[in-house]
């Protein structure tokens, strides 16, 4: 196969936002192309451009010399693009036999056939017969790819594939590229992690607020050549100084902590053991869907649980709701900042005072007392940074990183004495995520202690004093962040064993 | 006391015709939830089926343009609830409600024209066999054929959703409608007409009670039946088998409750009547409490509106 995709001059824009503007690029079957850049620098809109999910407002693209209108997916498939999303398309309550065949043209033995020798070829073994949300995110991907092979298609798009990946099943899927790619499909790859780039692919283009900045061969670049281009500046990562001089002075402790629930996408906790110091992060790692939001409902009251589990300065709190730990002075972060840190439809001011019930300022008798919480959100939005002035706006027109610092703000705002956050800098764009590290940093540095569940191995070796790993609802030995290194921390992520 | 077989036999038929119009409307309105789309609408859609077939009956004296008059009413009724909820995105539950109290009132007034009027006599099938054998004749033979199109029906959905592409499609799209546009189905094309054939089944719903179970029109004679018809399809957790379960439990309560009160028990008239709602929810949570099952059966995507953006 000889396979060359062209994109001309392509834009997109949307109200408020250029997309993409005027994208000229060029592939070649044979090489694995890189498609790099921050979130909202377009690549995004770009594959969903080539995959017939968006139609641009002007631009053609060319297959084989020959012009390609795109009007809907099916349109992309018949033409032998393949995409695999980065939340996945699947239907979780679905087997999946019944996700391929759905949108097959063939019988259901042809189809089982087919299905069988390509996940033979590849080294792919997945049960057909049970739904989709029984598999692991590995899995999951799998059978996006095989109902990409099944087209026999000519260009495979990827967004952001390893987001949900263990170490262990990314290099699994970068093998699988690799032979793909010698097999004549040309690859399109999207990512924002840089490491992968420089392994895996040929040549790279990069991409910032819409525009493109530059194609280039890999071996012509370096990871902090191509951090600049991606960031357009040259940037400082923050990294804690670990100190000796923090208090051994217990301030959470966990303990014979379980959750078992009958819900089949929730998962159970088994025997949680921990213990946190006065002034000290604690990492918990892992891939995502292993108890991380089970473990911080349990921690923040949205789930209730045994008394004597949760011994906070040493009171028993495992049965009191969030808002009275709030009391003891604990405070949370949330991972969905949209779902369940803020209301979206609320303004700034009052998603403010929603987790400040109890403050006699913000309320008389009953009746909200504007002007001080007023004063309030003010205050948050200029201590830590919010980019917007105006405390009227409904808070789901903040961006990620803006709202993000908001609710961090909130909870600081308080000077509690531990804060749980869960994912903190998901999604958000570099600028913010420094923002956040620094915060944080200086949390544990006032003595104020931190629980950080995060998806982002970098993240928590940046912040952690200790990490342990959390794998299937059960927890790992806690480790000093010193002695632990990401590939270490990755065996773990998987089920495996270290030493 | 002795209990004739043949007085068993008719009590389980008038059993099995009182649960037709649930099962009707129940399995329409089972696809459509299984699309993604909670229509509440569907006692006025049945009571505007229950006055159209009624009303063409008598103008035209043709019992098929009557029938097949009533289900059209129930797909027109529903495509005004398709084009708010599927085109201009309005809020499902807001619509379904107007929806039912547009019905019932459109109904009560074109129906003004009707009350008194004595309907039809409906054909029946195998009316000879109807005494061959003792007690199984009578349940078996002698009935409308919608009284049987309503007892194939859960088994036909079933099959549908189970074994057939376009049944796997509307499951799908009821799952993620994300996911299914990115695949390129047409969602909103899927969920108009699951939308549409579930007015069409509340539509024949309505015309079998205003055709053969009480031949005539009396304003309201659908009296909730499209509410508990809308709770069969939550409480059997969208399982078509289980409609028909549930609907033969209310059903023989009704029946059973108006035997007692004419054999005299002594038990407050209001209590009676309000158990065949009691108990047929009670039976039906009990039968369906594998959490498991329900997160695997429930259309994720059920009441939410879907658009498009590019």
């Amino acid at each position: 196969m000889n396979t060359n995709l062209k994109i001309s001059n392509v834009s997109k824009i949307y109200p408020g936002c250029i997309a993409n503007d005027n994208i000229s690029l060029e592939f070649k079957s044979g090489k694995i192309y890189a498609l790099l850049g921050e979130n909202g620098a377009g690549k995004s809109t770009l594959v969903k451009i080539l995959s017939g999910v968006i139609i641009p407002d002007k631009g053609e693209i060319f297959l084989n010399n020959k012009i390609l209108k795109l009007k809907s997916p099916i349109d992309a498939k018949k033409k032998k693009i393949g995409m695999v999303f980065q939340h996945f398309n699947l239907f979780e309550t679905l087997s999946v036999f019944e996700n391929l065949i759905i949108d097959s043209d063939e019988n259901r033995e042809n189809l089982h056939e087919k299905i069988q020798s390509i996940m033979k070829k590849y080294n792919f073994s997945i049960d057909l017969d049970i739904p989709v949300l029984n598999l692991s995110a590995g899995q999951k991907q799998k059978v996006e790819i095989i109902r990409c092979l099944i087209r026999n298609p000519e260009v495979l798009i990827m967004d952001e594939p390893t987001s949900v990946l263990t170490e262990q099943e990314t290099s699994e899927l970068f093998s699988s590229l690799r032979q793909f790619s010698m097999e004549g499909i040309l690859i399109i790859y999207i990512t924002h992690k840089l490491k992968e780039v420089m392994s895996l692919c040929d040549e790279v283009a990069v991409m910032r607020k819409g525009k493109l900045v530059s194609v280039s061969k890999i071996v012509n670049e370096k990871i902090e050549t191509l951090a600049n281009k991606m960031v357009g500046q040259n940037l400082k990562t923050v990294r804690k100084s670990i100190s000796n001089e923090r208090s051994s002075e217990k301030l959470i402790k966990i303990s014979n902590l379980s959750f078992s629930s009958e819900d089949p996408f929730e998962t159970n906790l088994v025997n949680i053991n921990f213990e946190v110091n006065r002034g000290e992060c604690l990492g918990i790692a892992g891939i995502s869907g292993n108890g991380q939001s089970e473990l911080f409902q349990i921690l923040s009251g949205e789930i209730i649980s045994d008394k004597n589990s949760i011994e906070f300065n040493s009171n028993f709190i495992g049965n009191l709701n969030p808002q009275e730990r709030r009391e003891y002075l604990m405070a949370f972060s949330p991972e969905d900042r949209l779902e369940q840190a803020a209301i979206p439809q609320m303004k700034i001011f009052e998603n403010v005072a929603l987790n400040n019930f109890k403050s006699s300022n913000f309320f008389n008798n009953g009746l909200i007392n504007e002007n001080k919480i007023k004063e309030h959100a003010k205050k948050i939005i200029s201590d830590f940074n919010v980019n917007t002035d105006n405390i009227e706006l409904k808070s789901q027109f903040l961006s990620g990183g803006n709202l993000q610092k908001l609710i961090i703000g909130r909870e600081l705002i308080t000077s509690p004495d531990l804060l749980i956050c869960f994912n903190p800098t998901w999604g958000l764009d570099v600028g913010a995520i420094n923002y956040i590290h620094k915060t944080l940093i200086k949390i544990n540095d006032q003595n104020k202690s931190i629980i950080l569940i995060s998806t982002d191995t970098d993240e928590l070796l940046k912040l952690s004093d200790k990490i342990s790993v959390i794998h299937k609802g059960k927890l790992s030995k806690i480790m000093n962040s010193d002695e632990v290194t990401s590939e270490k921390l990755g065996i773990l992520m998987g089920g495996g064993e270290i030493d | 006391m002795i209990i004739d077989i043949n007085f068993v036999g008719l009590i389980i038929t008038s059993i099995m015709a009182s649960s037709v119009p649930l099962i009707l409307a129940s399995c329409g309105e089972l696809i459509t939830e299984r699309s993604g789309v909670l229509n509440l609408g569907v006692e006025g859609m049945m009571i505007i089926g229950a006055i159209s077939g009624f009303a063409l009956m008598t103008a035209t004296g043709s019992l098929v343009i009557a029938v097949f008059g009533a289900m059209l009413a129930g797909v027109l009724i529903s495509t005004i609830f398709a084009f708010l909820t599927q085109t201009l995105i309005t809020n499902h539950v807001a619509t379904g409600l107007a929806l039912t109290i547009f019905g019932i009132g459109i109904s009560a007034m074109i129906g003004k024209n009707f009350v008194g009027i004595p309907g039809k006599e409906f054909p029946v099938l195998f009316e000879s066999l109807k005494d061959a054998i003792p007690f199984l004749s009578p349940i078996l033979f002698g009935h409308s054929i919608v009284f049987y199109f309503a007892f194939a029906l859960p088994f036909i959905t079933s099959y549908f959703l189970k074994k057939t592409k376009i049944g796997l499609i509307v499951r799908a799209v009821g799952d993620s409608p994300d996911s299914a546009s990115n695949q390129g189905i047409n969602v909103r094309l899927v969920r108009y007409l699951c939308i549409l054939y579930g007015g069409a089944m509340c539509g024949l719903a309505g015309a079998y009670l205003s055709m053969i179970y009480t031949p005539q029109w009396i304003e309201n004679m659908t009296g909730g039946r499209g509410w508990i018809a809308l709770a069969l399809v939550v409480f059997s957790t969208w399982n078509p088998i289980k409609i028909l379960i549930g609907a033969m439990i209310f059903g023989g309560l009704t029946i059973i409750q108006f035997h007692m009160q004419a054999i005299g028990v002594r038990i407050p008239v209001q209590f009676l009547t309000a158990l065949p709602y009691i108990v047929t929810i009670i039976v039906l949570v009990v039968i369906s409490r594998d959490s498991r099952k329900i997160r695997l059966s429930t259309p994720s995507s059920l009441g939410k509106s879907f658009y498009k953006d590019n």
